[in-house]
């Protein structure tokens, strides 16, 4: 019996169906993992994009929410998945920054991944409660400076965007202050506008409505260049902080292995997602803007987290905060 | 000696689960100062806590007369607390379909009135019915064969 | 005055047909997927959440709103008929209310329910039409020494939960703070309690720990019984509650909203309180405490109505500050970046027809819902009839996919059988599920703001008396942990213990 067991599922595994291969791609729905729970920002943009990428490839993308430990336990999902072009992940900068915050992964960034391109790249705004001593980024630098024992900065826990951007200003200015980290930016920001805590730094999907209200005080954002949303902040650059450009990139990845011509295939719709009128409008909603057609590419998602990885190793290693 | 086995037997969880997360603390986690706390600071406190009120019920159920409980239903406890575990085990290989089928079959039989047409039935019933609201209905990404049965499936009912 | 035209903006909006047709498709679809055990409002939110984003904005908020209310019914409907509650809140309805449904009054519960909850559901409105900017700007105050204060407030009031021995209930208590922490540290990343496993990196599923001491162990009990009698009670007396009943029910319903009303604006966790809060109240105040958990109707009407009324309100940041409150407020905001709107303060002026027009729909919804489930409590209580044996391989079905749908996580199954183990045992020898459950969504919020506050503080303990709202809401803890704990109430509640047995 056992033996025929055997046979037959031999048998059964010839007969499979080799993968249909690239040319049918897609046939059946799409599975686009997000390593956060609903309704945050990258959920956020991962349903713009694969709304817009279902109609170009004529198949459904449907997002599944795979939270857990800092976006990692998805990334372990599709790392380990069939690499059918059926099962894809949308990263932010987590991807990156999870090499060095987590000493145990159970991928490699590099290694267990093929890339589909860049999607987005959100700006971060530096920003402080409404009534705090401050005008403008000279200032606040000079004030936290001098009162390094007393000002709190908010982040929304060990490997939030605001976490690394506090990170990276503290290492900056040369000056360390007193962290409180949160469960999330919304009680962050419930805090900050309460005068709770005193200074943050978040992606302006959180903050751009906050800043527009006069609801928190804002003192730069981390682009290259000034936003349409909010004209009167200076960047950072302008503030003389030149080196403090960043943002939270997203990228699409599938799992190692996967058909080039398939990869090829999903970079293709994304760049045409990325033109969506949709896609763009709602982005600029959240104070951000897709990526720029060539940036939509395997060798720029790849490059991108190479030399992201570079960057933040060192960064993460002198704050000496590992999530495990 | 009388005692009475609800206390004790209460009692002795909660020492139980207290020793346990005070252990684990002791061994693993910083306990910090009241000013300065780490992460071990209220599980050290929390399990200590709860090992002194686990000796006091412990102390307080002896010497009390003990109440009649009924027999223990092995087989309703064996499978109800097994199946989540089947479930979770074979729902990404096998998808929903088979693993519902399977789990709600072996689930029946935690009733001593079950039958093996009715269980039969049930299982296949509740198996269309979920997949009509949830998968269908709802959109929830559950794949409705896994990739172990797939090849299998693919001829029958096609690609989903 | 403002008002009057604003809410007439509101229902302009709210009144036109399709706005009407969607929310009541909304509360009816929230309806039935919340009623389905082991799925609760966030999980039953997240799975409707899709359907709703090919709307326009204001309909697709509407829409999302009656989902959530009918999400709540729904639990509540699942916690009296079979003992499950899917949210925290629930489990509250869930002490007196299955109790109510064993002694066939199944149907007078749900009807408890469903009018308290239109009751609380249209106050909780006019509080969010009058004084929603104002309410928002207060519920800053809050730092963490107040909400630790207040969580300190909320565990003692879990103590008066019990029914039986202060004892256990306290050791329960700390049981659900301990399994509370299991996860990454906030404050150091370090693990706790997870064996290395980073599927549990994250807190323990509410949903798997609720399911797993409430509603496996009673099919385990029910189980046990199959032999001798028969589970479920057939006989229902009943279906409409008597002049009495509601003659019961108006003092728990007013106080139930008023406090719902005030906890669901914080945006700290205070929501989760209202329901706990207010069966404290009614069974420190009730001239029969001696029936709460053994199926008194202010038992149920209270916390339902504050649990309506705080649902209610807990809108009230998310609209006019975008900060979410809790988890569903969160997919709340998600839905609405979707739809192009970005929430903060700004959005009562840049799209008044939103914001008015989703308060409108409220009170819309509400009275849909209760339209929609007083004809349906009579097919509710017939759903007991079903032959227990047929009913509870369902209820495990459903409770699988819903647990297992949140997160696409199997450790959440694991954690199900678990706490399944361990609430059987506990409950048979004595113990009662609902402070475990208090404890356990408690645990992690009293440590964050502990910890948090002293941080703020620089260390110093004080924070805590000298914060005029912190010391007020520690005074009250204390006052109502010595009554708790006088020694007259204790040896009644001895004696009631001991006649239960």
């Amino acid at each position: 019996m056992k033996k025929l067991l055997a046979t037959l599922s031999i048998a059964a595994l010839a007969l499979l169906p080799q993968v249909a291969g690239a040319q049918t791609y897609p046939e059946r729905t799409i599975t686009m993992v997000v390593p956060f729970s609903a309704g945050g920002p990258t959920d956020t943009v991962a349903r713009l994009v694969a709304e817009a990428m279902s109609r170009e490839l004529g198949q459904q993308i449907i997002v599944e929410n795979v939270g857990g430990a800092g976006g990692t336990v998805g990334a372990a999902r599709v790392a380990q998945a069939a690499p059918d072009g059926y099962t894809l992940l949308l990263h932010h900068i987590g991807m990156a920054t999870s090499a060095t915050l987590y000493r145990k992964l159970p991928y490699n960034p590099l290694e267990s991944f093929e890339y589909a391109g860049l999607v987005t790249e959100v700006p971060m705004t530096i920003i402080a409660r409404p009534d705090f001593p401050a005008d403008d980024l000279q200032g606040l630098i000079a004030y936290l400076k001098e009162h390094k024992d007393d000002v709190t900065y908010a982040n929304a826990g060990i490997g939030a965007a605001s976490h690394l951007c506090g990170m990276l200003f503290m290492s900056e200015i040369e000056t360390q202050l007193t962290t409180v980290p949160y469960q999330g930016t919304g009680p962050a920001m419930t805090d900050l506008l309460g005068g709770q805590v005193d200074v943050m730094c978040d992606q302006t999907t959180n903050t751009t409505s906050q800043i527009q209200a006069g609801a928190v005080k804002a003192y730069a954002v981390t682009s290259p260049e000034r936003l349409e949303q909010l004209p009167d902040l200076p960047t950072a650059a302008e503030g003389g902080l030149a080196s403090m450009q960043f943002g939270i990139w997203h990228g699409l990845y599938a799992p190692k292995g996967t058909d080039p011509a398939i990869m090829e295939r999903l970079s293709q719709a994304l760049k045409v997602a990325l033109k969506d009128k949709n896609v763009v409008e709602r982005f600029a909603a959240l104070a951000t803007k897709p990526e720029p057609e060539e940036n939509a590419t395997p060798q720029a998602l790849k490059a991108k987290l190479e030399s992201e990885i570079a960057r933040w190793k060192p960064l993460i290693e002198a704050a000496g905060v590992y999530a495990d | 000696m009388t005692f009475n086995r609800s206390d004790v037997g209460a009692g002795a969880i909660f020492v139980g689960i207290g020793l346990f997360f005070g252990l684990m603390t002791l061994y693993g986690l910083d306990i910090g100062t009241a000013r300065r706390m780490g992460p071990g600071y209220f599980p050290i406190v929390l399990s200590g806590l709860l090992v002194v009120f686990g000796i006091t019920t412990i102390l307080k159920g002896i010497g009390h007369e003990d109440v009649e409980r009924g027999p223990l239903p092995w087989r309703g406890i064996a499978i109800l607390l097994g199946v989540p575990v089947i479930f979770g085990l074979l729902i990404r290989p096998l998808g929903i379909a088979p693993v519902l089928l399977v789990t709600t079959f072996i689930t029946s039989f935690a009733s001593r009135r079950m039958s093996l047409i009715v269980a039969l039935l049930l299982s296949l019933g509740l198996t269309v019915f979920c997949i009509l609201v949830f998968v269908m209905g709802l959109g929830l990404p559950l794949r409705i064969f896994g990739p172990l049965v797939e090849p299998w499936t693919r001829p029958i009912f096609g690609v989903r | 005055m403002d008002l009057i035209s604003n809410l007439s903006l509101g229902l302009s909006i709210a009144l036109q047909p399709h706005n009407l047709a969607f929310c009541f498709v909304g509360c009816l679809l929230g309806t039935l997927v919340g009623v389905l055990p082991g799925i609760g409002p966030t999980a039953t939110i997240a799975m409707l959440l899709p359907i709703t984003l090919g709307l326009d904005p204001s309909t697709s908020l509407i829409m999302l709103a009656g989902i959530y209310y009918g999400a709540q019914y729904g639990g509540s409907t699942t916690a009296i008929l079979i003992n499950l509650p899917g949210e925290s809140s629930s489990a509250v309805t869930a002490i007196d209310g299955y109790q109510m449904a064993k002694r066939g009054r199944a149907g007078i519960a749900l009807a408890a329910a469903a009018l308290g909850s239109f009751f609380a559901g249209t106050v909780a409105t006019v509080v969010l039409a009058l004084f929603a900017p104002p309410l928002a700007k207060a519920a800053l105050k809050f730092g963490s020494p107040e909400y630790f204060s207040l969580m300190v407030l909320g565990l003692v009031c879990a103590i008066a939960l019990a029914h039986g021995s202060i004892l256990k209930a306290t050791a329960m208590i700390i049981v659900g703070l301990l399994f509370g922490l299991v996860g990454a540290d906030l404050y150091s990343g370090a693990q706790r309690f997870t064996f290395g496993i980073p599927e549990l990196s994250d807190e323990l599923n509410f949903v798997s720990v609720a399911v797993g001491v409430f509603g496996i162990a009673e099919i385990l009990r029910n189980l046990q019984n199959e032999t001798d009698r028969d589970v479920m009670v057939k006989k229902v007396t009943g279906l409409w509650p008597t002049r009495e009943d509601f003659r019961r029910m108006a003092g728990p319903v007013v106080r139930g909203t008023a406090l719902g009303s005030i906890l669901g604006v914080l945006p700290g966790g205070g929501a989760i309180l209202a329901a706990f809060a207010s069966y404290t109240v009614e069974k420190r105040i009730s001239r029969r405490p001696q029936e709460f958990g053994k199926g008194a109707i202010e038992g149920v009407a209270g916390p339902e109505s504050a649990n309506n009324a705080g649902a209610q309100t807990s809108f009230i940041p998310m609209l006019t500050l975008g900060i979410p409150a809790n988890p569903v407020m969160a997919l709340m905001i998600g839905a609405m970046i979707i739809q192009g709107i970005v929430p903060g303060p700004n959005v009562v002026n840049q799209n008044p027809e939103l914001f008015w027009g989703i308060i409108a729909s409220m009170w819309a919804g509400n009275l849909m819902l209760v339209l929609l489930n007083l004809p349906l409590i009579g097919l509710w209580v017939r759903l007991l009839t079903i032959p227990y044996y047929l009913l509870f391989p369902a209820i495990m079905a459903f409770a699988a996919i819903g647990i297992y749908s949140i997160n696409s996580n199997p450790y959440d199954l694991y954690t199900l059988t678990l706490f399944g183990a361990l609430g059987y045992a506990l409950v048979r020898f004595g113990c009662e599920p609902a402070p475990l459950l208090l404890g356990f969504v408690l645990g992690p919020m009293l440590e964050e703001h502990l910890r948090r506050a002293m941080i703020i503080s620089r260390g110093d303990p004080t924070v805590f008396l000298t914060r005029p709202i912190s010391a007020v809401l520690l005074v009250i803890a204390a006052i109502v942990l010595a009554v708790v704990l006088m020694p007259s109430v204790r040896r009644k509640r001895e004696e009631v213990f001991v006649e239960e047995d």
